[in-house]
C-alpha cells in the first residue's frame, strides 16, 4: 500500500518482533553451544555449529508453520502472523549456515566439487537406511531460498498472487523433506530416542493444528444460508443472511455465498458488503474492524473504503463490492459482485429497524 | 494490536500495474487441507520407516576398549628378555590380575595364556586366561582362587596347536 518502494517498512511492532526473534536465536545458540561444550567436549566447533543451527531452524520452522492455523483457530495469535515473513527469512539464514558448514565439513576436503560430491558420494537411492539424506536437505534449502528471496511484496505483485502463493505453498513439501532429512540422517546414528520423540511430537502438533483449522474452514465454506425465501421483484437475487442486530457496530459478519466469502460491515448507520478477501495476502477482511472510516485487514493493516472497496488515496488496491438491503431487520445480500472499486450506496439502518427488534423481544418477554 | 495497526499504513510497495486477482482463495483453503491430509499420512509412514531401518549400533563407542588399569600390588613377577609376567592384586587380594608385558614382537602369530593348575603342561586341563599378540601391556583378570605360592602358565599357539613355552614362578 506504500507510495514508494521500501526494502522493509519498519515500524515499532516490526522492530519488537524482530528483536524477539534475534534474541531468541542468540540465546538458543549460546545455550546449545555451552551445553555441548560441557557434556560433549570432544565435538568439534563445526559439528556444534551444524547441530545448533539445524535444531534452531527446525524449531523456527515448526513455529512458522503453526502460526497460520493458530490464527484461524484463535485470533489472539494474529500478532504472530503480522511479521511471519521475517521469521521465515531468519529461519532461512540459519539453515543456510547449517547447509554451508555441512557441505564444508563433509564434501569440501576432496578433489571433487562439493556440490557434485553432495549428489554423487552416496547413490544408494534404493536403500532407506543408506538413503542420501543430504540431498533431501539440499532440496529443502533450495525451496526456502526461493521463498526467502520472494518474500517481499514486490514479488507478490510482480509474480501475481496466484504464482506467488503457489511458490510459497512449496513450504509444505520443504517441511516433508526436512523431516525425512532428519529421520534418515542424524536419527540413524543417534542412540537416544528422545530425538525421535521430539520430531514426532512436532509433526503431530503441526498436522493436528492444520487439520483442525482446515476442516473448520472448509466446513464454513460449505454452509449455505437458507436462501431465496422470497423471489419478488424488489428482492430478486438477494439472499437473507442475518438480522441487522447480529452485526456489531464497526465490525462485520461473514457469509459464504456462491463462490466466496462476503463481509457485511455495519458502520456510520449503514450496511456495506465487500469481498472478504484482502488484496494483499488474502487476509479475512470480515475479521477486521472499521478504523477511521476504513475497513482494516486484521493481518497487515491494509485498508479499504466501505462504500466503494477502494483503498484510501494514495493507495490503489480495490476489492469487489456487493449490494445489500435491509428489510425490516433482515439483511439481504446479493451474491453477484460488482467490479472492484465500484461504489455502492449501502443499506441505511433506520432507527425503526432496531426498535422493531427491541419491541418484539419485549413483547415475547411479557408473554 | 488493532490500534497499532492503524499506525502501519505506510507499506513497502506500490505498483500501478493492474493486478488481475483470480478468486482462488476458496480453492486455496481446500488445497491446504488436501496437502495436510497427505502429510498426515506420509510423515508418519516416513518416520516409522526410518525408525525401523535404523542400524544396530555397537554399545561401545570406542573402537577398542580402554586398557584395564593395573592393580596396585605386585604379588609375584618373572622377567625375561622377551616379556615380563606379573601377578598383581589389590591390598586385600580380593582381586587378582595377570599382567603380561610384551617387550618384543611375538615370533608366533598369536598366543594364548593358560593357567596350568595341575602342572601337567596339558592345556586340556588348564584354565584359559587370555590372548596376546603385538608388543604392549596386557592385563587379564584372574579368579581370586588363583592366589598361591607359585604359578604355572602355558603359552600356547592355537593356530599351529603347539605349546610355545611353559612358565613357572
Amino acid at each position: 500500500m506504500g507510495a514508494s518502494y521500501q526494502t522493509v517498512g519498519w515500524n515499532r511492532q516490526k522492530k519488537i518482533y524482530d528483536w524477539l526473534i534475534f534474541s531468541f536465536c542468540v540465546v538458543y545458540l549460546t545455550i546449545f553451544i555451552v551445553l555441548t561444550a560441557t557434556f560433549n567436549p570432544d565435538y568439534t566447533f563445526e559439528t556444534v555449529l551444524i547441530r545448533s543451527t539445524s535444531t534452531l531452524a527446525l524449531i523456527l520452522l515448526h513455529v512458522i508453520l503453526s502460526i497460520g492455523p493458530l490464527t484461524r483457530i484463535n485470533k489472539k495469535f494474529l500478532p504472530l502472523l503480522y511479521n511471519r515473513r521475517h521469521l521465515g527469512v531468519t529461519m532461512f539464514c540459519i539453515i543456510l549456515v547449517h547447509g554451508a558448514f555441512s557441505i564444508l565439513q563433509f564434501h569440501s576436503l576432496g578433489n571433487v566439487n562439493p556440490f557434485v560430491s553432495l549428489f554423487t558420494s552416496n547413490t544408494h537411492f534404493g536403500s532407506l537406511a543408506d538413503f542420501p539424506f543430504q540431498a533431501l536437505g539440499f532440496f529443502a534449502l533450495s525451496i526456502f531460498f526461493l521463498m526467502a528471496i520472494t518474500s517481499h511484496d514486490f514479488w507478490l505483485h510482480n509474480l501475481s498472487p496466484k504464482v506467488w502463493k503457489t511458490l510459497h505453498m512449496f513450504v509444505y513439501l520443504a517441511y516433508f523433506l526436512v523431516v525425512m532429512h532428519v529421520m534418515l540422517g542424524v536419527i540413524q546414528y543417534e542412540t537416544n530416542p528422545v530425538f525421535i520423540i521430539i520430531m514426532a511430537i512436532g509433526a503431530t502438533i503441526l498436522i493436528t493444528l492444520h487439520l483442525i483449522a482446515g476442516i473448520s474452514e472448509v466446513k464454513t465454506d460449505t454452509i449455505r444460508h437458507a436462501s431465496f425465501l422470497s423471489r419478488d421483484d424488489t428482492l430478486n437475487g438477494f439472499v437473507r443472511v442475518c438480522d441487522v442486530n447480529d452485526i456489531i457496530e464497526d465490525r462485520a459478519k461473514m457469509f459464504c455465498l456462491e463462490n466466496e466469502r462476503i463481509a457485511v460491515f455495519k458502520t456510520a448507520g449503514k450496511l456495506f458488503a465487500v469481498s472478504n478477501v484482502c488484496k494483499h495476502q488474502n487476509g479475512p477482511l470480515g475479521e477486521g474492524k472499521v478504523l477511521d472510516g476504513c475497513i482494516t485487514c486484521p493481518w497487515h493493516g491494509y485498508q479499504y473504503l466501505p462504500h466503494n472497496g477502494q483503498s484510501p488515496p494514495p493507495f490503489k488496491e480495490k476489492i469487489a463490492t456487493y449490494d445489500v438491503k435491509l428489510v425490516g431487520t433482515d439483511v439481504w445480500l446479493n451474491p453477484l459482485p460488482y467490479p472492484e472499486g465500484t461504489e455502492r450506496l449501502g443499506a441505511v439502518i433506520q432507527i425503526e429497524n432496531v426498535k422493531l427488534k427491541i419491541e418484539n423481544v419485549k413483547g415475547e418477554e411479557q408473554v | 494490536m488493532m490500534h497499532s495497526l492503524r499506525r502501519t499504513l505506510v507499506r513497502s510497495v506500490h505498483y500501478s500495474t493492474k493486478i488481475h486477482f483470480q478468486n482462488m482463495v476458496r480453492g486455496l483453503r481446500k488445497r491446504h487441507l488436501q496437502i495436510w491430509v497427505a502429510l498426515a499420512i506420509l510423515i508418519p509412514i516416513g518416520v516409522v520407516s526410518a525408525v525401523i531401518v535404523r542400524p544396530e549400533l555397537p554399545k561401545s563407542k570406542l573402537l577398542q576398549p580402554a586398557a584395564t588399569p593395573a592393580l596396585p600390588v605386585i604379588l609375584k613377577s618373572f622377567d625375561k628378555d622377551d616379556y615380563t609376567i606379573s601377578i598383581r592384586g589389590n591390598s586385600d587380594t580380593s582381586m587378582l590380575q595377570l599382567q603380561w608385558i610384551n617387550k618384543k614382537a611375538l615370533t608366533y602369530p598369536t598366543a594364548t595364556i593358560y593357567e596350568d593348575t595341575t602342572n601337567t603342561n596339558n592345556i586340556s586341563n588348564a584354565l584359559l586366561i587370555g590372548r596376546i599378540e603385538a608388543r604392549g601391556i596386557y592385563r587379564f583378570s584372574l579368579s581370586k582362587n588363583l592366589v598361591r605360592n607359585d604359578y604355572h602358565f602355558i603359552v600356547y599357539d592355537f593356530i599351529h596347536k603347539k605349546v610355545i613355552e611353559t612358565i613357572t614362578f
